[in-house]
């Protein structure tokens, strides 16, 4: 912008010239509006073309170009971007401002009046320069400057902003095709010598990298359409793709497109599915390459069963993760709740009154259960089957009989033992036991507590203290009132709690060692006896 | 068995023995089926249940042994009732104050401070001991395994916690019960000497003369083994009994099948509930 940042020496000249430029900007200051033609500096009118001349009106300029069509181009350019340009000045072998705006004499200051009736006239006009060092232009396959519509040089490459041969592997220079392919619609014409071309040239395959493909997927509004009407956005949202699991915002290894979309040619090959869920089908594959471990788990899962009895709708790992947009699964921990909600909806509105869903809904609590504490995560196991039923006491003791867990919530470990204690446990524990897939008719911990819809205890309406008899005779249908005190309720017997059953206790501990203990010392008195006698015997005998 | 030099005395009759065969069976297989149930936890426990065909058909068994005990115990009661009624014989099994006597003769015997043990009758106190203790113990077990078999016609009537506490009782005594067998029967009949009048009804000489030295005597005196009736009077009681038995044995037997079919206490299959469980959200979560 300024005078110093040149490097030419400090001459006479230099000093001529910036005189001259103070002039010309004095000119602009005093005489705003189209400049070309009227800027008139009164001297030196001759004085051929530098870059440091034309750097210093181009460089900061709200002039422009008036075409006789209407059209205007402004005449600033932008200077850095000029400088890391191909042929900018940090660039091998810069070239200078003449070296292109030729002949040299048109560039005089004042410069002579532009001729092209409008912009693209002068757009393919001036870009007729480039093949006075280009002579071998690429990518012919774009109609020439002898057709009525014609594709030319700058109009992919650019002007003053020449992309560096590098750039063109990135996703920058696809975004230039992007540019009227995609976002404009112009069809591809030859598709088939692009793809060598590409293979070839520009973009070979090992190159992309996620700009690449998003200088497309990026854009917004892109959609896959397939055969049987279904349509899904093939647009990618660049953040939600880097803050993902995979994307380059975290800590994780993180991924490129290719690394999952591989041997992508381009054009694209048109999509084989006949339906969205087909093809969501036929994608989530991928994920096992890298994940092997968790895809077998989910073959033997309820999922992957159902998904062999051929439901298509069965979740497969991008329906609970995501594709593009996988963020930590467990983060916030609701997540993992909302995640099954998306097909279970109402299996999760009962979950969410439960004593369990609502602290982790609205404190995000660590320590109860989401869905997959009971059922697992990617081994999900067929809650239906008997089996399930049998061990599932084990599964509320894994919380519930874990003495520091829950002695921060004040809930007594006892419940399990006596559980099992009890008439109903002994036996369910019994199958587990012998054959846990052989049905039973006794009741587990969610016969009576609920499965989804688990409530505190003494909830004055759903709790199970308020609905205990209700809840016995859902099995014992002729059950009254009396019964359910017939459950202990997860007391070990004391004077508080089951008196009766503590003083019976009680009483045969007293009863049983005496009634032994007395039997046993009639014994030991007999067997003393015959000892003794026998003894007697022997020494008599000698 | 019984040294054939040694001389036998009759003890029981065919009727004491049946009844003594069906209390052994069904009390062992009461317990074998019971304690497994009551220490489930123990690998033994597992390993009978397992052997018996697992927990359910272990209660089956239990079951059917209870209703075997239960029908011995109404054979007795009737068989008792002949010979009080019919035969008119003394209530031997009744505890005297001799029988303390006896007992403390024993220890003392024992532990030698006397030269000379007690010279008992028929049934001695280690008998009467063992007899009243079965008494006791069916008792219980019976009125506590009905109310645990019927817990909720047990609960019409009764408050609930009886059921948890017939279950401790019930408990409790079979492991009492067991225990008594183990160290006072097996020892007494088994251990010290094999008792064979169970199953012979006969008692060798030796062993009247240590257990029961007076009914010894008796018998050597020429008293009959149990008391004489002439025939027509026998005839025209027992007529009396048989009806009365009859009456009564049946009202007993189908009181025990009414007792023992009383209730449907739960469900036998928990009902599948369905539901859809598909039902994905319109709107994704956040």
């Amino acid at each position: 912008m300024s005078p110093e940042n040149g490097k030419s020496p400090v001459s006479w000249t230099a000093v001529t010239v910036c005189i001259v430029a103070l002039f010309g900007l004095a000119a602009w200051v005093l005489w705003p509006g189209p400049v070309i033609a009227t800027a008139a500096p009164p001297a030196q009118t001759t004085h051929p073309p530098t870059d440091l001349a034309c750097r210093l009106c181009h460089g900061d300029s709200t002039g422009a170009v008036e075409f006789p069509s209407g059209e205007s181009l402004p005449v600033q350019i932008d200077l850095a971007a000029l400088d890391a340009s191909a042929h900018g000045r940090q660039a091998e072998t810069p070239l200078e401002c003449r070296s292109c705006h030729q002949p040299a004499d048109n560039f005089h200051v004042p410069h002579a009046p532009v001729t092209a009736a409008d912009l693209r006239t002068f757009q393919i006009e001036q870009s007729a320069n480039c093949t006075r060092c280009h002579q071998q232009p690429h990518l012919t396959i774009h109609p020439g400057p002898e057709s009525e519509a014609p594709v030319v040089c700058t109009d992919c490459h650019g002007s003053h902003n020449v992309l560096k041969a590098e750039t063109w592997r990135t996703g920058e220079g696809v975004a230039t095709c992007a540019n009227c392919h995609v976002e404009r619609g112009v069809e591809l014409n030859n598709a088939d010598e692009l793809k060598t071309l590409i293979q070839h040239g520009l973009f070979s395959s090992d190159r992309i990298n996620n700009d690449f493909c998003l200088a497309c997927h990026g854009l917004p509004g892109r959609t896959l359409t397939f055969a049987n009407g279904d349509s899904k956005s093939s647009t990618i949202e660049a953040g939600a793709l880097h803050d993902s699991v995979h994307g380059v915002n975290n800590s994780w290894q993180s991924l490129e497109c290719t690394d999952c979309h591989e041997n992508y040619t381009f054009p694209h090959e048109p999509v084989k599915a006949a339906s969205l869920r087909e093809y969501s089908l036929e994608r989530y594959l991928l994920c096992a390459r890298c994940h092997e471990d968790k895809y077998e788990l989910t073959l033997d899962s309820t999922h992957g069963k159902a998904l062999d009895e051929g439901n298509m709708e069965a979740a497969v790992c991008t329906d609970c993760h995501g594709a593009h947009d996988t963020p930590p699964p467990a983060e916030p921990r609701e997540r993992i709740s909302h995640t099954c909600q998306k097909c279970h909806s109402t299996i999760f509105d009962e979950y969410a009154t439960s004593v369990h869903g609502e602290a982790l809904l609205s404190e995000s609590n660590p320590d109860v259960p989401t869905c997959i504490e009971c059922h697992g995560v990617h081994n999900i196991s067929d809650p239906t089957t008997n089996l399930f039923r049998i061990r599932s006491p084990q599964l509320c003791a894994g919380c519930h009989a874990d003495g520091e867990l829950m002695a921060e919530y004040e809930i007594s470990t006892d419940v399990f033992e006596t559980y099992v204690d009890d008439f109903h446990g002994t036996t369910v524990t019994l199958f587990e036991q012998q054959d846990p897939t052989v049905e039973t008719n006794k009741a587990v911990c969610y016969d009576c507590h609920g499965v989804h819809n688990i409530h505190q205890p003494d909830d004055p309406q759903a709790g199970i203290k308020a609905n205990l008899l209700a809840t016995c005779q859902q099995c014992h249908p002729d059950a009254s009132e009396n019964f359910p005190d017939a459950w202990t309720s997860h007391f070990r017997p004391s004077l508080e709690h089951n008196p009766l059953v503590f003083l019976v206790d009680q009483f045969y501990v007293v009863f049983v060692p005496s009634v032994v203990g007395f039997l046993t010392l009639l014994v030991l008195t007999d067997v003393y006896r015959r000892l003794r006698v026998r003894a007697q015997a022997m020494r008599s005998k000698q | 068995m019984s040294q054939p030099s040694s001389p036998t005395y009759p003890r029981f009759r065919v009727g004491a023995r049946v009844e003594h065969a069906i209390l052994m069976v069904s009390f062992t297989i009461l317990a074998l089926t019971g304690l497994p149930q009551k220490y489930v936890q123990a690998p033994i426990s597992v390993a009978l249940i397992d052997l018996l065909g697992g927990i359910e058909q272990v209660r089956i068994i239990h079951r059917a042994a209870a209703f075997l005990l239960v029908v011995g115990t109404v054979y007795h009661l009737l068989t008792s009732a002949y010979r009080f009624f019919v035969k008119h014989e003394r209530m031997q099994m009744l505890p005297t104050f001799q029988d303390a006597r006896d007992l403390w003769d024993t220890i003392r015997y024992n532990l030698g401070l006397i030269p000379r043990p007690p010279r008992m009758a028929k049934f001695n106190f280690g008998e009467k001991m063992e007899y009243w203790a079965v008494v006791w113990g069916t008792a219980i077990m019976v009125m506590t395994g009905f109310i645990l078999w019927n817990p909720i016609a047990s609960t019409a009537v009764l408050p609930g916690q009886v059921i948890p506490a017939a279950l401790t009782a019930h408990g409790a005594e079979a492991v009492l019960a067991v225990l008594s067998i183990l160290i006072w029967h097996f020892y007494n009949v088994h251990l010290k000497h094999f008792n064979p009048s169970m199953f012979s009804g006969r008692l060798p000489r030796h062993q009247m003369e240590e257990e029961h030295a007076l009914e010894l005597a008796r018998l050597e005196a020429g008293g009959h083994p149990w008391p004489e009736l002439s025939l027509p009077v026998l005839r025209r009681r027992r007529q009396i009994f048989i009806v009365l038995s009859v009456i009564v044995g049946g009202l007993m037997l189908a009181g025990l099948v009414w007792a023992f079919t009383f209730e449907e206490t739960a469900i036998t299959t928990i009902p599948r509930v369905t539901r859809e469980i598909f039902v994905p959200l319109g709107t994704p979560a956040p």
